[in-house]
């Protein structure tokens, strides 16, 4: 009580001697640039602590001295701006929208700070940028706005992209840690929505991110939610809605079926087979040249050999359980099908958004609420969203205790093929859809002659699935999934300086899925019975944080040090069951597990790891010149043997501020400039629980046997190997950097340079077969892998008349990346491992000295032109006249598994952004560029459509194909029986992969709102936008952003087929109440 | 002073939240079980239970277990002068070198069935380490000894298998891990010496202590019995014996001869009886691996090794259209007019191709050709009643006649009328067919080759004539008109007039009798025939099929230095960090 009454003494006596001073009042308003009011807007003194900030309209009263001349105007995300009060009683500012204010206040860990005073290396988002680009990500959003960040978008709706902060840090998992609202979180993004995003950053070296220890190797994403400001509620609407259009321009091109029979009968000719009596001439005849057949397939007649009694409709007979009286007639399409077109049209999205912000004295909210629907350009599928959010914060006891909470429950809803995926890249490969649409011949036509699916039935036509009747079939799949997250908090100043906070989140997830498979008849490997499985599980999480924060500031000395105790637990478990043989078709309703009367099955599966840690920061600065910060953690986690189980993890890092030196007064063209460094470690723990343990199990399928001959009996086997000295995963990074402003803020940017150094790298080290047999090897810590890089982003900022709000203002910027990423060493024993094996190819490998997931194979230098040139030539067998000539690499004159070398880097010499954002009266442009440069990419697709694996569709790259007539080409002739070596993996699979893809376009109008109605309408803003209007790239394939392909280990830049990004052209309407 | 308390009770929270935190990290694994927990008699029972489980050549799953099946139909009989890859050319390339003997380390046919045969050893090495620990422990849920014995006996005849297995597919160099040995220890053990005497040490010791009643242990049928560990140990010293490492011909044909004196009169049991599903464990059945649906419908205990031989197009099993009997070896069961096969080679006279060079609606099955009556008990072919499947309609029924024959397999497959109870739920190509590691007329062919080679030709004849005379109670098979698909005639040998001769004889008849049932490429290379008997092949065989050519290739040529054997896995060879060494198989 003493010292309140202490406190309102003094405040007292001090609005006396204010109030005797000379003052006088001005009044304005603050909007944006684009006449928005700007509600919050800080209005202070130049050269007097005196601030106000703006009201629900953006106005303002403020009481100045009378011998203050100018007011300074700031606003997050806006640069500041000082204005003249000379002589004026009324002011209007319009502040101009900017990325670089220096005295943005940003979280980066447990606390937050001036960005100015950032000594690690740290990417700011401008989340303005991030919220013009529709997107169902914020990830997806974030491609190019910051250095060091690749995303590989794919076109699923619903995805959450694949990211990667400065390379791949580990041959394991390699996603960020996401801190959102304080709570960690691991997993794919689709659940929560950009526009609720207040701000995002990017904490991309060990001293920035280390003290998230041993979950920060990948880089951690900090995301704060919205919250309200002081004022009345504002309500803001956001709509927008439009179409995507599937690139066309990019399907692969075919052989129509003429050529195509053409192709052959060149396959059996080069390979010296009659086509007399093959299955092919059942198709394209035995003649003088090749024909077309009019029916595919009656019954089990196939081609030229139908008869017209065979091909009478009275015949057809569509019986999907019964493949004996199952009769089907199909005509050729001789005109081809462009199975591309088939599976995918025009789709529309639309997302609705609403929020509530504002506040009072002692209290804000920010509640919101959205609805998003995306149909995806690939026929059946979908993505929706529905979610409300509430962030609300307290102050009691005169700001002494702030508590508050956030907290979102979202529920979405994806159907069919390929959306809402946990892992970017997943349902890629050769039976996906997509997969499909590159195998299946053009001759095939969709529908048979009763509308039915037509298919691959008969022989000869290759074992693809028609992709269209998949997708339809998938129509009623679905995953849902509802999830809760949120925290609430309590911060407590117990003396002034001395904070403590406590915050506790938890998470729970429960989703659900069910896959309907139906008879696909039409398939020549088609399956006549319907089935249904189904999966449902939780996740829950609750993370328990506690800091004790002390701040003082005395004389130019700013020391702040903070402590604190962390306990997450997680848990999960899931349940499966599945059935087949149902008495309906099609009938969803019908399909319960219940109704299955055949092969009815169930599985359940769980998780269960806890993680408690100790961590500790200092800032300190002196006179906004000489930064220090440095941090400590000291992790627990259950995912280690008692011997192992606590890992520390130190960084520190520095600044100094050059421009803030004495000497440098006189340097006017320079505005700040800030050298850091910084040197951290941080670890992984990303790895499956109980390495430690050598386990045994029972289970149906892999132990038990029928030893009395009919009834199973239960056996045991090892499943898994244990390694009782597993730990961490540490990496080890520098980082070197400058932040630079010049020539009167008109250019900003950073530079950096890091060195990054995985070591003990977590790495499942495949035992021998003969010490494991098929169980699972465990990790071990070996192996070595650094990723070394260097990142620029710089910014111009154009505002002509900066007072007037009709300027012409401009933006432009550009991001550029280098990552150059090398595994160092792998287990002793190992000499190379390699990976992602589909049908004969293996296209990747990790070896010492060579990039993660380089590309492995043949090296081609020619075709062989004739027998004498294979007789001159290394040997293998099946080398052809026409077939690939490889190159001799340990040259013992023989071409053996020993030559196959390194044929590719699946990584990019650098990755780079352009933006534009311009304003005019009432108009804005902004247009986004991003791009990729000397990457390559693995198009397996090949294998089908050149290479002739399983009798697919053949590109038209075919035409051009090596014949004695055209020597020249590097393309191998037709040939029907191509040996393993030669469709092995080798360099002609290799393409380059860069792009520069014209990612947005957005012009937007700024309604001037009439008087009478600027009391119930603040702002009205209309916009149209398009993203991916043109890509430029050499890439043959559908999309060059390829994601990983997942195998045994990530095998990025891989192509089996995606999900490919469309072009987007929306409309938007932004309307602030 | 509130605010006081308030600091004062979060940092003692804190605090308290911190010193717990030891046994807040103590989680337990899910779904699995620790080693403290396995010391009863319930888990070694459990271990070798799991030892037999990998009787079936795979761990679990359906898809990809082809080169480990127990029929060994890959290496064995695609290998060989019997069989075809079938399929479409590109569909699993690899196997297309295995047929055409340009194997490489890299064949991903390699690793599946390396890696599957060791978990078999793993399991059999952790049921005697599991038992040791529990005979020698103070637990009171010991085994009364001579169950002890027989889980010792049943562990080490199963490892032998699995030995033999390995060793007849990549030669006789191959790591050899025991009980004894750690994991460091088994990942150090090299491949510098014939494993031969191990094998054959396990099985002296399993037919010494299996119940020498002859009865199963337990009475389970699946176990392995006396009868498997004589007739298995025969057989491993008659392949050593013909490799020329061993000289037991005598040994081998004692062992032989007393299954044949208990077993009873081979004539008595029917041929067909050996596939049929219904009829598994009967009493021709020595060493059989058992196969069931499980009770979900699922096929992963089945017969999935063989999954790939069913039909294709519009045959009641559609998938995938490998595994094709050969022009070669469908004219081999021809017979001459005194229905004895033609041992000169003239069956490829004139060959019979089926519809081959005229598929078209025209073509007429000739039923005049003599065959013996196994043919249509061995393959499916067109215009002939298949199983109760109908009547075979040739092309309808295959996925690509010319890349390999218009000739589909019969032991591999179920009767139409089982599907329900014997295959998987809408996957009819998974049965449950049992897999015949060794049967009867097995070893009666083995024991007429000891006698063929220690000169006993009467003895020799009458056991190939005992085979014989029982093939020729095989009912004929039905074309769809309802007449003999075939002229069909076998009849026994008068007499075997050389030794030469003899062995010829015994030889053709293993190859009929045992035709796909994955002995043909071990014998060939045991006998070392398999160069002159594989290039006389392909040249007969690519006048008919593409297949047999190999790719780019016009003349085929087998080199016993590198073709006797596959080649060691390079991944193993890669992880190994010199371990392994090459074993010089392989192109």
């Amino acid at each position: 009580m003493k010292k309140r009454l202490l406190l309102s003494s003094l405040f007292v006596l001090f609005c006396f001697f204010q109030s005797i001073a000379q003052k006088r009042t001005i009044t304005g308003t603050v909007t944006a640039n684009d006449g928005t009011p700007l509600v919050g807007a800080s209005v202070i003194v130049v050269g007097n602590a005196t601030g106000e900030t703006t009201s629900a309209n953006g106005t303002f009263s403020i009481s100045v001295p009378a011998n203050a001349k100018s007011l300074r105007v700031s606003y997050i995300g806006y640069v500041d701006q000082d204005v003249s009060i000379t002589g004026q009683s009324n002011i209007t500012v319009a502040l101009k929208s900017s990325a670089t204010n220096l005295n943005e206040i940003v979280v980066t860990g447990y606390s937050s700070q001036r960005k100015k005073d950032i000594t690690g290396s740290v990417a700011v988002v401008n989340t303005s940028e991030l919220k013009q680009q529709p997107s169902t990500s914020p990830i997806e959003a974030l491609q190019g706005k910051a250095t060091g960040v690749q995303i590989i978008n794919d076109g699923s709706p619903g995805s959450t992209p694949q990211i990667r902060i400065r390379g791949n840090t580990s041959i394991n998992n390699n996603d960020p840690l996401f801190v959102i609202d304080g709570m960690p979180y691991q997993g794919k993004l689709s659940w929560l929505s950009s526009d609720d995003i207040e701000s995002m950053q990017v904490l991309k070296d060990a001293s920035a991110a280390s003290i998230y220890g041993s979950r920060a190797n990948n880089g951690v994403v900090i995301i704060t939610t919205k919250v309200g400001r002081k004022g009345p509620p504002k309500i803001n609407l956001h709509v927008y809605g439009g179409t995507q259009v599937p690139m066309r321009d990019r399907f692969p091109k075919y052989l129509n079926p003429q050529q195509f029979a053409q192709y052959v009968w060149t396959q059996y000719s080069n390979a010296g087979q009659p086509i007399a009596g093959s299955t092919m001439a059942s198709y394209y005849g035995s003649g003088a040249t090749p024909t077309l057949p009019e029916y595919l397939l009656a019954g089990s007649t196939v081609g030229q050999k139908v008869t017209s009694a065979q091909s009478d409709p009275s015949n057809y007979n569509y019986s999907p359980t019964n493949s004996t009286t199952f009769y089907q007639i199909t005509k050729a399409n001789q005109a081809g099908t462009n199975w591309f077109n088939e599976i995918t049209h025009n789709a529309p999205m639309q997302n609705y958004e609403l929020s509530i912000l504002g506040g009072g004295d002692n209290s804000n909210y920010a509640i919101s609420g959205g609805a998003y629907n995306q149909q995806g350009t690939i026929k059946y599928t979908s993505f929706k969203r529905y979610y409300i959010r509430a962030n609300t914060n307290f102050t009691a006891f005169n700001g002494a205790l702030k508590i508050g909470e956030n907290a979102q429950y979202s529920y979405s809803h994806a159907i069919g093929f390929a959306t809402n995926v946990n892992t970017a890249g997943q349902y890629a490969g050769e039976g996906s859809p997509v997969g499909w649409a590159y195998r299946i011949q053009t001759i095939v036509p969709v529908y048979d002659i009763n509308g039915n699916f037509a298919g691959t039935r008969g022989s000869g036509l290759g074992n693809a699935d028609n992709p269209l009747a998949i997708l339809y079939r998938g129509k009623d799949n679905y995953n849902n999934d509802n999830q809760f997250f949120g925290s609430a908090y309590a911060d407590l100043k117990i003396v002034n300086g001395l904070n403590l906070k406590t915050t506790f989140g938890t998470q729970y997830d429960n989703y659900a899925g069910i896959s309907i498979g139906y008879p696909d008849p039409e398939r020549s490997e088609g399956v006549f019975v319907n089935s249904l499985s189904e999966n449902q599980g939780w996740v829950t999480q609750w993370t328990w944080t506690n800091t004790l924060t002390y701040h003082q500031k005395w004389n130019k000395h700013d020391f702040k040090v903070m402590g604190g105790t962390e306990a997450i637990k997680s848990t999960g478990r899931s349940l499966s069951g599945g059935g087949n043989t149902f008495a309906l078709f099609g009938d969803i309703n019908y399909y319960y597990l219940n109704t299955a009367t055949a092969s009815k099955s169930s599985g359940s599966s769980g998780y269960n790891s806890a993680l408690a840690s100790l961590f500790g920061k200092v800032d300190y600065s002196y006179n906004d010149k000489y930064i220090l910060s440095a941090t400590i953690r000291r992790d627990g986690s259950s995912n280690f043997g008692p011997n192992y189980r606590y890992g520390t993890f130190p960084a520190a890092s520095a600044a100094w501020r050059v421009s803030n030196e004495d000497f440098m007064t006189s340097v006017s063209w320079i505005n700040d400039l800030k050298l850091r460094a910084g040197y951290g470690a941080t670890g992984n723990q990303n790895i499956p629980s109980f390495q430690f343990l050598k386990t045994y199990q029972q289970s149906v399928n892999a132990t038990s046997y029928p030893i009395g001959g009919g009834a199973l009996a239960s056996g045991i086997w090892t499943n898994s190997y244990d390694n009782p000295n597993i730990k961490w995963e540490e990496l080890k990074s520098w980082n070197v950097g400058l932040d630079f402003t010049l020539f009167s803020n008109k250019i900003d940017g950073s530079f950096d340079w890091y060195n990054k150094k995985t070591s003990d790298m977590l790495y499942p080290v495949p035992l021998l077969a003969q010490a494991r047999g098929g169980g699972a090897s465990p990790f071990v810590n070996i192996g070595s892998m650094s990723n070394k890089g260097v990142e620029l982003s710089v910014n111009y900022h154009y505002n002509a008349g900066a007072s007037s709000k009709n300027a012409f203002t401009f933006d432009i910027g550009a991001n550029v990346s280098r990552n150059v990423n090398k595994v160092l060493a792998l287990a002793p024993t190992v000499t190379n491992q390699l990976y992602g094996t589909n049908r004969n190819v293996t296209s990747s490998i990790l070896a010492p000295g060579q990039p993660f997931g380089e590309f492995y194979g043949y090296n081609v230098i020619g075709i062989n032109q004739s027998a004498d040139d294979i007789a001159k030539s290394p040997e293998y067998d099946g080398a052809r006249v026409g077939g690939f000539k490889y190159e001799d690499i340990n040259k013992d004159g023989v071409i053996t598994p020993d030559d196959r070398t390194y044929i590719g880097n699946p990584y990019p010499d650098f990755i780079y952004s352009l933006y534009f954002n311009a304003s005019w009266h009432r108009f804005d442009v902004s247009m986004f560029f991003n791009a990729s440069y000397g990457n390559k990419i693995f198009d397996e697709t090949r294998y089908y459509t050149d290479l002739n694996g399983f009798y697919g569709a053949v590109s038209t790259r075919i035409l051009d194909a090596w014949s004695p007539t055209n020597t020249k080409s590097m393309i191998p002739s037709p040939y029907y029986n191509a040996s393993t070596t030669e469709v092995a993996s080798n360099s002609y699979y290799v393409q380059p992969g860069s792009y520069f893809r014209m990612k947005l376009l957005q012009i937007a109008y700024n309604f001037q709102i009439p008087e009478s109605f600027r009391e119930k309408i603040n702002s009205i803003r209309l916009y149209v936008s398009g993203t991916n209007l043109f890509t430029i790239t050499k890439y043959s394939g559908l999309d060059p952003e390829v994601t990983q392909f997942s195998s045994t280990f990530s095998a990025p830049g891989v192509d089996l087929g995606m999900y490919p990004s469309s072009r987007q052209y929306l409309v938007g309407l932004n309307v602030t109440f | 002073m509130k605010r006081t308390y308030l600091a004062a009770a979060t940092i003692i929270l804190m605090a308290a939240g911190v010193s717990c935190s030891k046994s807040f990290l103590d989680t337990q694994p899910q779904a699995v079980i620790t080693q403290s927990g396995l010391q009863s008699q319930k888990f070694v029972e459990g271990a070798l239970t799991g030892a037999y489980g990998l009787m079936n050549g795979n761990i679990s799953g359906t898809w990809g277990n082809y080169s480990n099946a127990p029929s060994q139909w890959l290496f064995g009989e695609v290998g060989a002068d019997n069989a075809h890859k079938g399929s479409e050319y590109t569909d699993q390339g690899f196997m297309n070198d295995i047929e055409g003997h340009q194997v490489t380390s890299v064949n991903d046919q390699l690793p599946s069935m390396w890696t599957n045969y060791y978990e078999g050893i793993m399991r059999c090495n952790s049921t005697l380490s599991l038992l040791d620990a529990l005979q020698n422990s103070s637990s009171t849920e010991k085994f009364a000894s001579d169950r002890a014995t027989q889980i010792q006996a049943e562990a080490r005849m199963l490892r032998a298998h699995y030995y033999f297995y390995l060793r007849r597919v990549f030669g006789p160099k191959i790591p050899y891990i025991d009980e004894t040995m750690t994991t460091p220890e088994a990942s150090k053990a090299a491949n510098d010496s014939d494993i031969y005497p191990k094998i054959v040490a396990d099985l002296v010791f399993a037919n010494a202590n299996l119940p020498q009643d002859y009865s199963k242990p337990l009475g389970d049928v699946g176990r392995c019995d006396k009868y498997a560990a004589e007739a298995y140990l025969g057989k491993v010293y008659l392949y050593g014996t013909n490799e020329g490492i061993d000289n037991k011909y005598a040994e081998a044909l004692a062992l032989f001869k007393d299954v044949i004196s208990k077993k009873g009169d081979l004539t008595s049991m029917k041929f067909q009886d050996n596939f049929d599903v219904e009829k598994k464990n009967g009493p021709e059945s020595i060493f059989t691996v058992q196969d069931v649906i499980n009770p979900d419908g699922s096929g992963d205990n089945a017969n999935v090794g063989d999954m790939l031989s069913g039909f294709y197009g519009s045959a009641p099993a559609s998938c995938c259209g490998f595994y094709l009997a050969s022009i070669d070896l469908v004219n081999a069961f021809k017979v001459d007019a005194n229905g004895l096969p033609l041992l000169d080679g003239s069956y490829r006279n004139n060959p019979y191709t089926s519809d081959l060079s005229n598929p078209t609606a025209s073509y007429k099955l000739d039923t005049t050709i003599a065959f013996d009556p196994r043919l249509d008990y061995t393959v499916g072919r067109r215009g002939v009643h298949y199983r109760d499947w109908g009547v075979n309609p040739g092309n309808g029924w295959l996925r690509d006649a010319t890349t390999g024959s218009p000739f589909v397999n019969y032991k591999t497959m179920v009767d139409q009328a089982d599907f329900g109870a014997y295959t998987q739920s809408g996957v009819p190509y998974v049965t449950a067919q049992n897999v015949n590691i060794i049967r009867l007329s097995d070893v009666y062919l083995m024991a007429a080759e000891c006698a063929v080679e220690t000169n006993d030709l009467s003895d020799a004849l009458t056991w190939v004539n005992a085979v014989r005379k029982r093939a020729a109670t095989l009912p004929a098979v039905l074309t769809g008109s309802g007449h003999p698909a075939a002229d069909y005639s076998v009849k026994p040998y008068p007499s075997f007039p050389s030794q030469d001769y003899a062995r010829n004889a015994v030889r053709f008849e293993r190859r009929l009798e045992l035709a796909l049932e994955g002995q043909r490429f071990f014998d060939l290379v045991r006998w070392g025939t398999a160069k002159t008997t594989l290039e006389s092949y392909h040249n007969f065989e690519k006048n008919y099929t593409a297949a047999a050519s190999g790719s780019g290739v016009s003349s085929y040529s087998f080199d016993d230095s590198k073709d006797d054997y596959m080649p060691i896995p390079q991944q193993e060879i890669d992880r190994g960090g010199g371990v392994l060494k090459p074993n010089g198989y392989g192109h």
